[in-house]
This record gives C-alpha cells, structure tokens and sequence, in this order.
C-alpha cells in the first residue's frame, strides 16, 4: 500500500512540477508575470533519529498564491514549515525562495515570516515593540517602521492595543498582534502553523475569512498548515494533501475534493466522510454497475472509461452529500436503515444501515425531508452516477483519473 | 477541603513541636542555672600545662598534699579557653584557688576581679627567692599578685655546624651571608610578627608600651623597623617567615641561626647540631632583648581567704619545688637556688638549653601586663608590616600605628549627653507609627478584613513568635546596644556618639575620611567587593546556566550536580580551603604558578591579590545559587518565542540580548538582591581568608564590625552602631534594586 502511495506521489509530484506554471491558481493569475515560484521545495527528507518524518517533499508555491498545506496531525506539516522557516535543517533536497536557495541558510537569511500556532509573542514587550522587533533588526528607517506599523495596526484593528502587553490581550488579539508581526515585515512568504487552532470555534470561523481578505488585499504569498480540512477548503488557492512524510494530491481545493486521487484524500476532505464500500462491478443492458454493501450504483462510462472491467473488485466512494432520497422515479441505488436523524437546521444527515453487517452509512436530507424520515423506518436513497467515486481496493488509487 | 485539613494538621504539628521545643529550652536554661555545684573539698588548682610540666606541677602538688593532708586538685585546661573559662567560674565562685598562667594576663584579671594579692604566699623575705625580672613581672603598683613560677623568652639558636661561635652582633652574623654555603639564610625569625620584632625594638632604644599608652613611634622605632626591613631586603632574613618556616629552614640546615623561643628545642629530634645563645646586640644599637613572660602561681579572690591556698601557692615556688620543675618539667623556673652548681648532677644537653635560656632571661624585658597593651599588638604588627613591604616611609606608618591605637583607645565621651534627643526621636516614631495605625484602622475596609483573618492568626502565631525571639529581639538589643560605649562590665549611654563618630570619622578632617580604617574607605571596599562578587556570580551563574540548558551537552546532570556542589559544603570549610590554597609557600595557587614558571605570590601582602583571593573564593560560593536561579527561569522561557525572535532576523547574541535576558530578568532581579545582601555580609570569606590583610585593607563593614567588637578591646557599642548602619545600608539597597525592576516593567505597560 505505502509502496504505491508513493510512487503515486512520485508521479504526481512530477506532474506538479511540470503543471505549476501553466495552471496558476486564480490568486496568482493576477500577478503570473512570474514563471519561477514564489517558493519551492524539492526532495526534502528529514529524519527524527531514527524515525522518517517527511521522505521526499516537493512543493511550489506561485507568486502571491495562497497555499495550504493540510494532513492529519503528527503528519509533519509543522516540521516542513520550520525547514522553510529554517528553524529546522533539511536531511537532503533543496529549498528556494525567491529563486535563492537557502537550505543551509539560518532564518535571519531567509527573509520569512512565521505565525505561531502559540502565537509566540514577545511577552516582555508591548503590541507596539512586538510589531516593531522584526523591523529594528533589519535597522529599517524609524519613519518607515511608523508608517508600517501605523498600516498594520488599522488593517488588524490593532490600535486601540499598541501600548499593552501580551499577557494583557485576549487570544484572539493575540492572534492579531502574531499575524501582524508577520504583516509588517513583508517578507517573501508567510508561514501560518495552524494559528486558529488556539481560538474557539466561533472566532475561529471569523478570523479565517479575515485572513483570506487580508491575503486578497496584500497578494502576500502564503504557505498555511493546518489539520482543519474547512479552513483547508475554504483558504487555499492551492491545496497540499501531506499524508505519511508525501505529498499525495495537490490542486484547487474544490479539484481535490472533487477528484480525489487516493482514498486517504478521499475520506480526509470532507464532512462527514466519504462512505467506502467494497464492491464489484457488473455489467447489465450495456450498463456498468458497482455493487456491493447493499449499493448498486449506475456509473458513468465516459468518466471511468477503461478501467470498467465486468468482475473487478473496487472500493466504491459515496460522500454523504451526495446520497440522497430518490425522488422523482429517479433509480434508488440502495435502501437505507434509518437509525438517528441529526436535523442540523438547514440540512440533515440520516445514518443507518444498508446491511445488518455493514458499516455506518450517511446520507444527506433537506430539511424538509427530515421531518418525514423516522428512525427505524427505512428510506430509498439514490446518488447521480458522476458523483460516484471509485478506487483500487490494493492500490487504494482513484479509477477513471 | 483535604489540602485544608492537612494544614491545620500541621499547624498542630507545628505548635506541639514548637510547645515542645520551648519547654525543652526552659529545662535546660533552669539546668545551667542550678548547675552552681558545691565546689570539691580541699584546694583546686588550674594550670594550662600539658607532658612533662604538668607531670612536675602534679608531682609538687603530690608533695604539699601528703605533708599538709589536704587534697589538691590539678586541672589542666586548655590554653585557648583559659581566660574565658577564668572569666566564667570565679566570678560565681566555681573557679579554682590557685591557677597558673603567664603574667602579662594580670591587668584584664585584676580589671574581672579575678585575683588577688599575694599576700602572704610572696612575703618580703621570699623576694630575694627569686630572679629579679620575674619579681617585676609579677608586680603591679607595687603589689605582689603571683608567685613566680618559671619564665619564657626568646633566645638564639645557633646551628653550630655553619657557625663556630656565637655572634657578638647582629651584624657580624649578617656579614656572613654568602660565605654559608648555597640558600642557607644567615638569620631566620619571625620579622613581621611583633613578638619577634620587639628585641630589635628595644636594641634601638625603642618601646612597644610605655606602661599607659602605645609608644611604638618616635625615631627610635623607626630605625628598628628599617633595620627589619633591610635585613629582608638584602636576603639575610628570609621574607615572610612563619613559624613552620623557622623551624624547617633550622633543622634541614639552610639556616644559620634563628630566634625563637624553648618550644623550638622540643620540635628539633637529633638533625642538627645546635646551640642556644642570648640574642646578639646591634651596632650602632644596644643589646637585643626579648619579651620576658612569667608563668605566676595566682591566687583568686576566693582562693586568697584559705591560709592553705597561700600556702600552697607559696610552696609552688619554693626551692625544693623549683627543683622538680626544673629536672623533671625542664622549666626555666624563677627561683634562683634552682640554678645553685650541684655535684653528682650530670650536665644533658636539655640541661644545656634549659640554661642557655635562664642566662637569657635575665636580660629580657617582662611584658606589660596593663589592659591597653593589648590593644597594641595588631596596630604595631600593622605598622611594622607596613615599614617591611616599603610601603611608604618608616615615620608614616609609625604614626599611622598610633593613629590606629588611638581609635581603639578613645576615651569615653567625658560629658554625658542627655538622651533626650534620642528619646525624642523614638516619641516621633511612635507617635508616626501610631497615627499611621489608626489612619489604617479606621479605612472602612479594615474591620472586615480583621475579622475575615481572625482565624488565621493561630495558625502564624508560633513563626510570629519565633521571628520575634530569633528576629525582632536581637534586632532591637543590638539598636539599644548601640546607644552604649565602654565595656561590658561598665556600660556607659553615648546617645547618638558612636553613630556620630563613625560617621565622622572620629572628629578627623574631612581630608583623612577616606584613610585607613575610616568608615568611608572600608564601605567603598565593600561596596567593590559586593559589585565585583555580584557581578561575577551573575556572569558565571548566567553562562553555565545557559550551558547546562543546552539540549545537545552529555552528561548534563552530573555537570549540574558537580557544579552545585560548592554551595552544599559549609562556607566556612570551603573558605578554609581557599585560604589554604593560597598559602604562599605550601599552597596550591602557587604550586600552579610555580609549575608554568611564573614566581609565586605572597598573595595577602598587597590590597589587590588578597583582593583577588577573596573574591575567588566567593566566588566559587556563590555562582551555584545564581546558576540555578538562571536554569530555573530558562525553562519558564518558551522555546517558540525565541524561535519567532530568530524567524524575526535576530542573531544569537541577539536574541539573548533582546528576549532572553529581560525574560530573565524579573526571576534574576530578586536573586541579585539578595546575593548582594548576602556578599555585602559575607563575613566567613572575608574573615577566614584574608582576615583583612593587608592592615585590615581587605576589612568589608561586617568584618570590621566584628573586630571592634572581639578584637578591639570589646567596644560592643561601637560594632552595633556599625551593624546597625549596614542594616540601614542594606534595607535601602535593597529598596533601591527592587525600585528598578518595577520602573521598567511598569513604564511598559
Ligand atoms: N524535534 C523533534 N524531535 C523528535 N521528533 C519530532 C521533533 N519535532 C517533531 N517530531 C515528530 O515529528 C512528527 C511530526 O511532527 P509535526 O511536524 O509537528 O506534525 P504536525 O503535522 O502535527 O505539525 C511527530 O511525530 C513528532 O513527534
Ligand atoms: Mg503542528
């Protein structure tokens, strides 16, 4: 299994290489003067002792593009971030930032800024000497740190706070005051671990979108890691999906939801998960269809194309948002044992069964459908045929790419 | 709840203990009251005597007991406690009825009412007994206080190998110099000790004490001094010799003749081949003539009212007594008719010694015994040293002795001031102390809160208590003490003079505040030794805090361990150590130097060096406790600020500049405050390894409170008046330290 995944990487990095430039993200669109990235990074592997945390990492960031780079946690991301950062030293491979290679490089010579997932304030200092750190350093004019600091402070809605200490703020102005420390420096690339991580769910939704319009404003080229596969969705331009030290998929983030290569991908975007069924695929009137668990699915001939053999055993990939109640004389695909009904308002998601030994399945309502469906009745739930997903049950790869 | 039940648990504890411990302390001071036991029947001698003196004096005690039927008890009690143990049993008649002890102790007994004349143990007719200096060692105003026993001075000792007679002067034996052979010194003695000082003194024409004041100034004693000095200079006299020294050069045969005193003679077994002679005179000069000290038989107060005690005392220094102590306690004893030829006695080498010493006595001049003559010593050696490392001319440091004299000589203030002022002063503080009191009292808050901690006032009262006893009270006897001068036994209230005096100076014009043992100059010492060491401990502290911090250093916790430990031994056994260490001719400081080819130093000699060792060895104690403030406060520091601060452009030096130190800093300022209020206080180093050499330049205020309290002739007034100066120091030092961390961290916010 991992000895495919990574030669599936193998290759799609290779592709990514080759695809970058010619497919920028909308962000980049608007500045795609540049044909060399922002950033990349090539081959990278870096060992903990004895133990393999990233084994051959290849990025490419565009200019101005927002990239985020999401997985599951103790995955690496934040190790891959600090080897950008340079607080970390890469085993092999090679780091370039604005076409300067600075693998061996301390952080001071990379020109980088990083928000901490801990935020990392400068405790004994106040908001004001906090933004201004950086810029002292690099003994920039003190008009221009003014200037700087006066800007960062009124796009953060910072004012108010410049003369505080850290241990005087709340957390999220605490989050404010670290992403305006990166703000001020206007570095090459900013680096963001995680930084939501820390805030409750509410202001966590609010500051997501904050970020995403300071990055429309400032056309900052980022890199962001988090586990959270929403904000992953919601910010990228470009998504990264790191799982086991590779990267496994990359692409815009709808692309990857969409089309995912793998059924780690698969199963790790999106909420509630992607439902997997082992099946096989059958051919009856002409038509293919994928069966098993209970499920017989219509499929798509012009998606799948080759790879529908009659017999071949497949995992088949259903995301709750797409099983839905067949309406309409529309052909059901399964019947579904209802067990719990969770009305979410303005949706609703009916888990049950298709077979007493089956796994859970998911499927989703509108709101007004919900209050018809009972627990313990069974209902009849239907997919489109181009929502269907399919993968490799030894490979674990994606059919019909 | 439980946390709560576990601390009234305790606090039961504690009371229990601390009932426990009062009661225990009440025993015991009730114990020593009552431990006044009935003094043994018969007669009670104390002799400091030990080996074949002791074995004499017991063997005469023998004697008188069986021809008198009373019993005598002989107790031997050490030298160094002799004076104190006297001080304490007679006084409460638990002391003896005749104890034994060098002469020149007369003045401080007769000032404790610790004896008593004679009487009729030393009658008229016994005078002719006995050799005439003792006679006048033991007298006093004319009255008679002791029989004399036996005498000691200093003579020379010749080593008859190098020489073939006794040189008749000083100079003819410096004149051999060069024709001894290869580092064999002509002369070897104890130059810049005052005892072995003195017969040069009196050769010259000089005096130590003139019977009622210090009197080592005048030309005289300066050619003396210089005569000192040139012998060291042209290498005659071997520089800075200790006893040890003058014993080791004389029997390895590198010494061609020494002075010393009969205890030599014990410590020299076969080797070398000597003779004692009387001390050479000086050309140009007199006679060279030693101290005389008599060992008298003294009666006290309470042992003079028993006709027996008399006479016992009496038959101490009779002939047939003499005898024994000569023959069988090889003493140099008093009574002439000791010294009578006698047949059938064969002459043994000791004999010979024995001899040679009685023939110098008989020149020797008897110590004074006055109280102030005691008070001469450390300023004349002070004055003497000063002359032999040439610092400055011989006149100066004469004068400067006397100076020193005089300061701790000062008579009481002949006008007593009326403690009015003082009283006044204590009233407004009261009456401030008061009025802030009731300003609080009556805030609306402070009733609630009173009633609110009423319960926890059980639960402090035992450590209030204990910090009362411990803390509060010894605090306040010695502000009271300060208002005194004179001595214990004659307390006499100054007001505010010791405070005045030592402010002032003593009265001395504004140009000489800063001159030897002034206030001004022993503060600035202190306030540089206190900065130096301070500033040391932090640096130190500071790098190997950092340095035990680093994840990547192997064996870190041994090194931790390793590092701590000079703060675990006892201060003063590492001082002792250091001191050691630093010893100018078995040292290990040395032996270093000596081994990479540099010369040794005499390191006490020069303010600086015994600066230096001072500072070394508190050093060495106190960099642990800065350390582990320093690897304490490191782990409060968190890892990913620094990185941020790395991420931000900085350098190492850098980043601990700007965040690690002002992160460190509201944990070291604390620490900082109290190492500098624990070096400013550090007696242990400052006493036990240079004890203010040179001339006391090394003195911090503690150190020199201490010696006017012990060792300057008791004025316990004077010291509390400077202790209570350096706590007033201190406090406000302390207040000032605190004042800048909380400047800055406040402005910030
Ligand atoms: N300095 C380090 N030493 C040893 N192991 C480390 C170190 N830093 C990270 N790791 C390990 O590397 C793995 C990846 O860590 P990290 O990059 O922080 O994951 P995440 O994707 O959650 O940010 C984890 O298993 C972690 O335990
Ligand atoms: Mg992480």
């Amino acid at each position: 299994m991992s000895q495919a995944l990574q030669e599936a990487s193998g290759t799609d990095s290779a592709s990514i290489k080759a695809a970058a430039p010619s497919t920028p993200s909308p962000a980049s669109l608007q500045s795609s003067g540049r044909a060399a990235p922002r950033c990349s990074v090539r081959g990278v592997t870096k060992s903990f002792g004895d133990t393999s945390i990233l084994k051959g990492v290849d990025l490419a960031i565009p200019d101005g593009s927002f990239a985020v780079l999401v997985g599951p946690s103790g995955c690496g991301k934040s190790t891959l971030l600090r080897l950008v950062a340079g607080l970390e030293e890469a085993d092999a491979g090679t780091i370039t930032l604005a076409g300067k290679d600075v693998t061996r490089l301390p952080p001071r010579d990379r020109d980088v800024a990083m928000v901490f997932q801990s935020y990392a304030l400068y405790p004994h200092l106040t908001v004001r000497g906090n933004l201004e750190f950086g810029l002292e350093l690099r003994k920039t004019p003190r008009a221009e740190i003014d200037k700087r600091v006066a800007e960062a402070a009124s796009m953060l809605g910072l004012e108010p706070l410049l003369g505080r200490l850290p241990k005087q703020l709340s957390g999220g102005q605490r989050q404010r005051v670290a992403m305006g420390r990166a703000i001020v420096r206007r570095p090459t690339i900013f680096l963001f671990d995680e930084p939501l991580s820390n805030l409750d769910a509410a202001l966590r939704a609010e500051v997501r979108v904050e970020i995403r319009r300071l990055h429309d404003r400032l056309k900052a080229t980022t890199l962001y890691v988090t586990h959270d596969q929403v904000e992953a969705m919601t910010l990228a331009d470009t998504l990264w999906v790191l799982n086991n030290g590779l990267v496994e998929q990359k692409g815009p983030p709808l692309e990857v939801y969409e089309r995912p290569r793998t059924t780690f991908v698969a199963t790790f975007l999106g909420s509630p998960r992607m439902t997997m069924l082992d099946g096989v695929i059958v051919r009856e009137k002409g038509c293919f269809y994928a069966e098993g668990g209970g499920v017989r699915a219509l499929l798509d001939d012009d998606r799948f194309g080759d790879s529908l053999v009659e017999g071949r055993n497949v995992r088949i990939g259903i995301r709750p948002h797409d099983l839905g109640l067949a309406k309409n004389g529309a052909p059901s695909v399964a019947e579904l044992k209802v067990e719990i009904v969770e009305a979410l308002g303005s949706e609703a998601f009916a888990h049950g069964w298709l077979r007493a030994s089956g796994p859970s399945v998911v499927a989703r309502l509108d709101a007004d459908e919900a209050r018809s469906v009972r627990p313990g009745s069974a209902i009849r739930v239907a997919v489109a045929p181009s929502r269907m997903h399919l993968f490799d049950p030894k490979t674990g790869l994606a059919l019909g790419l | 709840m439980g946390e709560v039940n576990r601390a009234v648990a305790l606090g039961r504890k504690l009371t229990k203990l601390a009932f426990a411990l009062t009661l225990l302390a009440l025993v015991t001071l009730l114990g020593a009251l009552s431990g006044c036991r009935e003094p043994p029947r018969g007669i009670v001698v104390w002799h400091p005597y030990r080996g074949a003196e002791q074995k004499a004096l017991e063997s005469v005690a023998q004697t008188f007991s069986s021809a008198r039927g009373v019993t005598v008890t002989l107790l031997a009690v050490p030298y160094d406690a002799y004076a104190a143990k006297l001080e304490a049993a007679i006084p409460r008649d638990n002391g003896p009825d005749v104890f034994v002890s060098p002469h020149e102790r007369l003045g401080s007994y007769l000032a404790n009412h610790l004896v008593a004349p004679a009487g009729d143990a030393f009658p008229d007719v016994d005078v002719a007994r006995y050799v005439p200096t003792a006679v006048d060692a033991v007298t006093e105003r004319g009255i008679r206080y002791a029989v004399p026993l036996a005498s000691k001075c200093a003579a020379l000792y010749i080593n008859t190998k190098l020489l073939d007679e006794a040189p008749a002067t000083l100079d003819a034996l410096a004149r051999k110099k060069g024709t001894l052979g290869a580092g064999v010194f002509p002369l070897v003695y104890e130059a810049q000790t005052v005892y072995f000082h003195v017969p040069l003194l009196h050769a010259f024409g000089g005096r130590i004490f003139d019977g009622t004041s210090y009197a080592m100034v005048g030309p005289e004693a300066e050619r003396a001094a210089e005569k000192a000095r040139d012998l060291m200079a042209t290498g005659i006299v071997p520089p800075e010799p200790s006893g040890d020294l003058v014993k080791q050069l004389f029997a390895s045969g590198k010494a061609a003749a020494v002075i010393s005193g009969p205890w030599l003679a014990g410590d020299l077994e076969g080797g070398v081949s000597y003779r004692v002679v009387p001390l050479p005179s000086v050309e140009g000069a007199g006679k060279m003539r030693p101290f005389l000290t008599v060992d008298g038989a003294f009666l006290t107060p309470q042992g003079s009212t028993s006709a027996l005690a008399r006479e016992l005392a009496r038959f101490l220094g009779a002939p047939e007594s003499a005898d024994v102590r000569r023959f069988v306690g090889k003493q140099d004893v008093a009574t002439k008719s000791a010294w009578d030829k006698r047949e059938g006695h064969a002459p043994t080498a000791d004999d010979a010694v024995l001899e040679a010493f009685h023939n110098a006595a008989s020149d020797a001049v008897p110590m004074p015994t006055s109280l102030a003559m005691r008070a001469t010593w450390v300023p004349a050696e002070q004055a003497l040293r000063k002359v032999v490392r040439g610092e400055g001319s011989a006149r100066a440091a004469m004068e400067e002795g006397l100076a020193r004299y005089l300061d701790v000589m000062r008579p009481l203030p002949a006008k007593r001031p009326s403690p009015a002022p003082l009283v006044s002063l204590l009233g407004l503080t009261l009456l401030a102390a008061a009025f802030y009191a009731v300003k609080r009292a009556r805030h609306p808050g402070f009733a609630r809160e009173l009633r609110a901690s009423k319960p926890a006032y059980k639960y402090v009262l035992h450590s209030a208590l204990t910090l009362m006893v411990l803390v509060v009270l010894p605090l306040v006897a010695g502000a009271g003490t300060s208002f005194f001068a004179g001595t214990r036994d004659a307390p006499q209230f100054v007001g505010l003079t010791n405070y005045i005096e030592i402010l002032t100076v003593r009265g001395r014009p504004l140009g000489q505040w800063l001159s030897h043992g002034s206030f001004y100059l022993t503060l600035l010492v202190t306030v540089l030794w206190t900065v130096v060491n301070v500033v040391a401990h932090v640096s130190l502290g500071l790098a190997l805090g950092l340095l035990l911090a680093k994840p990547y250093l192997r064996l870190r916790a041994l090194y931790r361990v390793l590092l701590i430990l000079p703060w675990a031994v006892p201060s003063y056994v590492t001082a002792l150590a250091w001191k050691g260490m630093f010893h100018r001719q078995f040292g290990a400081v040395n032996a270093i130097l000596v081994a990479l080819g540099a010369e040794p130093i005499s390191w006490f000699a020069k303010f600086s060096t015994a600066f230096a060792a001072n500072v070394a060895t508190n050093v060495w104690l106190g960099f642990p406790f800065m350390m582990v403030v320093v690897m304490g406060a490191l782990t409060s520091i968190p890892k990913d600020v620094l990185e941020a601060a790395e991420v931000d452009g900085a350098t190492r030096s850098q980043a601990f500049r700007l965040v690690t130190l002002p992160l460190l800093k509201p944990t070291l300022l604390p620490a900082v405050v109290l190492g500098s209020v624990w070096t400013f206080n550090m007696f242990n180093v400052v006493f036990l390894v240079s004890g203010g050499e040179p001339d006391g330049s090394t003195d911090i205020l503690v150190s020199e409170a201490y010696r006017w309290a012990f060792a300057r002739n008791a004025q316990f007034g004077y010291a509390a008046a400077y202790a209570v100066i350096i706590f007033g120091l201190l406090a406000l030092m302390s207040r000032a330290l605190g004042q800048v961390g909380k400047d800055k961290s406040e402005a910030k916010s």
